[in-house]
């Protein structure tokens, strides 16, 4: 192990290496580079230093400093450390090299910064990522000087099937039994054999982000993060709580972040047992689906107990949390968890010796190691494939330092992996919130009194149960100057590719479900396409993998 | 409207649209149907495309995005068709009832619809953030009669 010292000389030193400065805060450390030194920089923290990529955020602050901003977010998961690569961009006719040939899995937020804040990416192929066909030209609502309820007359279009006469297309979706979002995919099928994939997303784009940045204040994006998602919107506050605590230096009393954890390890327990029931469904072993649903039924009353809501829960808050656990509800819980693990572990070892659940899923949707890794997959899907990461573990926060639990990981990399790695979790899950209610110091649970400077920093990664959850904030006067959100399911649809390429058609849903997609959380930005023209998006924008 | 209702209300099947939605109201519309709230036993099925379904579940605000494939969808499902908004953002729109990307709640697009020529029987609105699935079971008991009416409408304009 290197010494702490050595390790932040040696982000120094690749700043100054660069032609820039660096500067740490906390357990962030903030390099600024000079635009053409952008690629060479990224190329060397993803690649030699094998820092974990996780988003990349543009910013219009020129009502700050005359400047756009791109921000590439980088973590070192074995030193703990958050590394954020920034660069500033000519606000006239705003351009920035792109970085996906080093680092394949910037390509997504790189067309979303295009798209809403019209910064182009020189050296590779553009592509409309997130506003509506028929959105102006030239009107990207994340810039400051477009308000958020400005809506442009759009005429509506609806995308038609490509017709090709080489290959079958099997368009699934957007609405499609299978899924229970609006997505689009179209397969292209040679036979059985899947060849290509091409996916059209952003249905569900709301405008979340600008929402947070203009109507709202700092207490009330709380309750507006959480409805990014209805199955991890806790995460989501809690990420942005921490954010923003993170970015204003508070000190958070021990038992807010303790009920944090809890209620964060309940909304993994029932987010897991409702992708099993799912995954049971698409396997075509309905009994297990109706089973699993029962016994999650105790959660969503667990979940009510602690905070008063089944769903969407509204406790935190910047400093704390609203609801207290007494002693009571403590003894209420461990006797449902007790309960649950009885039923859940009879029930999963029945499920796991089902011929078809096993014969389905092994062997069937494999994602390798090393295409895992270059497009920097988050969560199950990622500790599936081999890939040891857990932000729980690697970048400590609330209050999972206080517990110990195993991060399962397989190697298999196949959809029999991703639902293992999720059933070792659930286990592990019950086994924290037990350890923390046991661990939980008296005190109060909201910080009363605080104050959030403007113009500074928070980056938060939280691990929903489909992976990395990344908020980053920029303080403002009373709202978030900047507040960026991203989903694991951002990351992980660009894998999609590689799973379902040259697999028969028949494993296609249950490929697809087996990253348990959140198409809410993923399209909380939106897209546009020019004259109508149908533009297809390629899951991975013409890089090769 | 009785009488239309009178049509479907034997056995209602329903089309799960999710027009935007966060996916809380869309899985305690999965709750409702497993067996712990058992909508089943009213008769209530999920199908798999609204050619086959007498009421649409409508959930999250209209995006943009997914506007022109709404449309086509109601247009899809057979007379009589009635709508069953569910949440506060499908109701009316919710915390996104004026962002650069929605068009709002189902009034918007039931105006929408008439511009277009596309008529709907009947909305019924059950709200909450996100609904609980007794909410969507009391609806369902609403359309079947089974229950009286507690809510009035009221329809407020801001000027």
């Amino acid at each position: 192990m290197e010494g702490e010292k050595l390790i932040l000389d040696k982000y120094i030193e690749l700043s100054r290496d660069m032609g820039g400065k660096a500067s740490i805060e906390g357990d962030t450390v903030h390099i600024i580079v000079p635009s053409e030194k952008l690629v060479e920089a990224a190329s060397k923290l993803f690649n030699e230093y094998q820092c974990d990529f996780r988003v990349c955020v543009g910013t219009d602050e020129r009502p700050l400093n005359g400047y756009f901003t791109i921000t590439h977010i980088f973590t070192d998961n074995r030193n703990g450390l958050y590394v954020l690569l920034k660069t500033y961009i000519e606000p006239q006719d705003p351009k920035v090299p792109s970085i996906t040939n080093a680092v394949p899995g910037a390509d997504w937020c790189e067309m979303e910064a295009r798209d809403l804040l019209g910064i182009e990416f020189t050296g590779r192929t553009p592509y409309r990522l997130v506003l509506p066909p028929e959105w102006p030209k030239g009107l990207h609502p994340l810039r400051k000087d477009v308000p958020y309820n400005y809506r442009p007359q759009i005429r509506g279009v609806s995308e038609k099937v490509s017709t090709t006469t080489e290959t079958g297309v099997i368009p699934i979706g957007p609405y499609h039994p299978a899924l229970h979002e609006p997505e689009y995919f179209e397969l292209y099928v040679e036979g059985e054999k899947v060849v290509d994939v091409k996916y059209r997303g952003f249905h569900v784009h709301r405008g979340i982000e600008k929402l947070g940045e203009t109507r709202m204040t700092y207490q009330q994006v709380n309750f507006l993060a959480e409805r990014i998602c209805g199955i991890c919107g806790f995460e989501h506050s809690s990420c942005y709580a921490l954010a923003v605590e993170k970015a204003a230096k508070l000190d958070v009393p021990e038992r807010a972040q303790f009920i944090r954890s809890i209620v964060l390890e309940v909304e993994r327990i029932h987010s897991h047992l409702l992708w099993l029931g799912v995954a049971f469904h698409v396997l075509g072993y309905d009994t297990g689906f109706m089973h699993v649903w029962r016994i999650r039924e105790r959660v969503m009353y667990l979940a009510e107990l602690l905070t008063g809501s089944r769903k969407t829960y509204g406790i935190n808050l910047i400093g704390g949390v609203r609801r207290d656990i007494n002693e009571e509800k403590k003894q209420k819980t461990l006797e449902v968890l007790r309960e649950l693990e009885k039923e859940y572990k009879g029930l999963i070892e029945v499920a796991l010796s089902v011929p078809q659940v096993r014969k389905r899923a092994s062997g069937t949707g494999v994602l390798p190691r090393e295409d895992a890794l270059k497009l920097s997959v988050e969560g199950p899907t990622a500790r599936a494939s081999g890939i040891d990461k857990d932000a729980r573990r690697d970048l400590p926060y609330a209050a999972y330092k206080y517990a110990s639990f195993r991060v399962p990981v397989y190697t298999e990399g196949d959809n029999l992996a991703r639902l293992l790695v999720r059933v070792d979790e659930l286990v592990e899950s019950m086994a924290i919130i037990e350890q923390l209610l046991d661990k939980i110091p008296k005190g109060p649970i909201l910080l009363e009194k605080y104050e959030i400077p403007e113009g500074r920093v928070g980056v938060q990664v939280v691990e929903a149960p489909r992976g990395g959850d990344v908020h980053f904030v920029i303080t403002g006067h009373g709202k978030p100057y900047r507040w960026r959100v991203r989903a694991p399911t951002y990351s992980n649809i660009p894998a999609l590719r590689v799973m379902l390429r040259d697999q028969p058609l028949a494993d296609a849903p249950l490929t697809i479900a087996s990253i348990d997609p959140c198409f809410s959380c993923t399209d909380r930005v939106l897209i546009v396409r020019e004259n109508g023209r149908r533009e297809w998006l390629r899951l991975t924008g013409g890089l090769k993998i | 409207m009785e009488k239309k209702l009178e049509r479907i209300k034997r056995s209602i099947w329903v089309f799960h649209l999710n027009t935007g939605s966060c996916n809380a109201c869309d899985i305690e519309i999965l709750d409702a149907l497993t067996p712990y709230h058992d909508a089943e036993r009213f008769g209530v099925k999920l199908v798999g495309s609204p050619r086959h379904a007498d009421v649409l579940l409508l959930t999250g605000p209209i995006t943009l995005e997914s506007l022109p494939k709404v449309i086509n969808a109601i247009e899809a499902t057979p007379r009589p068709r009635f709508i069953i908004a569910l949440g506060s953002c499908g109701s009316g729109g919710g915390i996104w009832h004026d962002t650069y990307s929605t068009i709002g709640g189902v009034n918007s697009l039931v105006k929408i619809l008439k511009e277009r020529g596309v008529e709907v029987d009947g909305v019924y609105y059950v709200p909450g953030c996100p609904i609980r699935p007794e909410a969507l079971l009391y609806a369902v008991a609403l359309i079947r009669g089974l229950v009286e009416k507690k809510a009035k409408s009221m329809v407020a304009t801001v000027e």
